[in-house]
């Protein structure tokens, strides 16, 4: 199974996971839908968009949860005629993290969740520290983050876009 | 709220050295009820068991062995035993020592007043 993250500590506990559970896919996602890690997607589904909606759906039953009994939903899960997915939340020192995964007639929910449940302790104790808290990315700051990171790049005190086009740009204090 | 399950799984859980039986349903690995020992984790139980039993039944009928009527499961520290009626598996973890003939018997009675 191809498994892909964009931080190395989740790719252990991540194959693992899906290989115990014998899940067909599974993302790993901040809850603002931005995806951390993917394993088993095949192009006939769009990660970008399963990890929207996946976010979406999570944020949906939180608030439900929050309106019936005053607390966010800690899972969810929904079976198809032939595949199923679970959606739960893990929390880790990096912050929470969501969890989407599909399985089929290979495995069951109380395999998932008895595994999701070892996931998360996994990542718990593997997690890196966040040294600072990350700040929400604000249209303001758009352009003068991208420039910072342009230069950064493509090297040079030089600014790489725009010029001076930074009116209204507020930046973002130091850490 | 009283479980229709209670008295087929309490008389399971009397018989000597029987530290949990389940009723789990074999296509979710969920527990539909259960009678625990202090410290045995249910779930945990009930969704390997249950996915175990799915797959003896399925290597059984790909072996053209007919369908599954007894489950053993011998470990190093307790063992499983296991029958299923439709959709449900009927499971004990008994210890190592624990007399599996009369487990046997008791499961099979179990699975009778199961309906």
């Amino acid at each position: 199974m191809i498994i892909s993250t964009a931080e190395p500590w989740i790719e252990a506990p991540l194959r693992r996971y899906v290989d115990d559970a014998r899940a067909r896919m599974a993302l790993l996602l901040h809850p603002s839908g931005q995806v951390l890690a993917q394993a088993g997607f095949t192009r006939a589904v769009d990660v970008a968009s399963a990890c929207a909606l996946a976010a979406a759906a999570f944020a949906t039953a939180g608030e439900l949860g929050r309106q019936l009994e005053g607390r966010a939903f800690g899972g969810m899960h929904h079976a198809g005629i032939e595949k199923q997915f679970y959606l739960a939340h893990a929390h880790t020192a990096r912050g929470a993290f969501i969890c989407f995964t599909v399985f089929d007639s290979e495995s069951s929910l109380g395999l998932v969740r008895m595994y999701f449940g070892d996931l998360c302790t996994e990542l718990a104790a593997t997690a890196p520290r966040l040294e600072s808290p990350r700040q929400p990315m604000l249209a303001v700051d758009f352009e003068s983050e991208l420039n910072a990171n342009l230069n950064a790049l493509f090297g040079g005190g030089r600014s790489a876009v725009g010029g001076g086009g930074t009116t209204g740009e507020r930046s973002r204090p130091e850490q | 709220m009283n479980s229709p399950f209670e008295p087929v799984l309490d008389g399971l859980t009397r018989q000597r050295g029987v530290r949990a039986s389940l009723i789990v349903s074999e296509k979710d690995g969920l527990v539909v009820d259960s009678k625990v020992r202090f410290g045995e984790q249910g779930d945990r139980l009930a969704a390997l068991a249950a996915s175990i039993f799915r797959k003896a039944r399925l290597s059984a009928r790909a072996a053209h062995l007919g369908a599954v009527s007894f489950l053993q499961l011998d470990a190093e520290r307790g063992r499983i035993c296991a029958v299923r009626r439709d959709d449900l598996v009927l499971v004990v973890v008994a210890d190592a020592a624990a007399n599996v003939g009369l487990i046997r018997v008791e499961l099979l009675k179990a699975l009778e007043q199961i309906q």
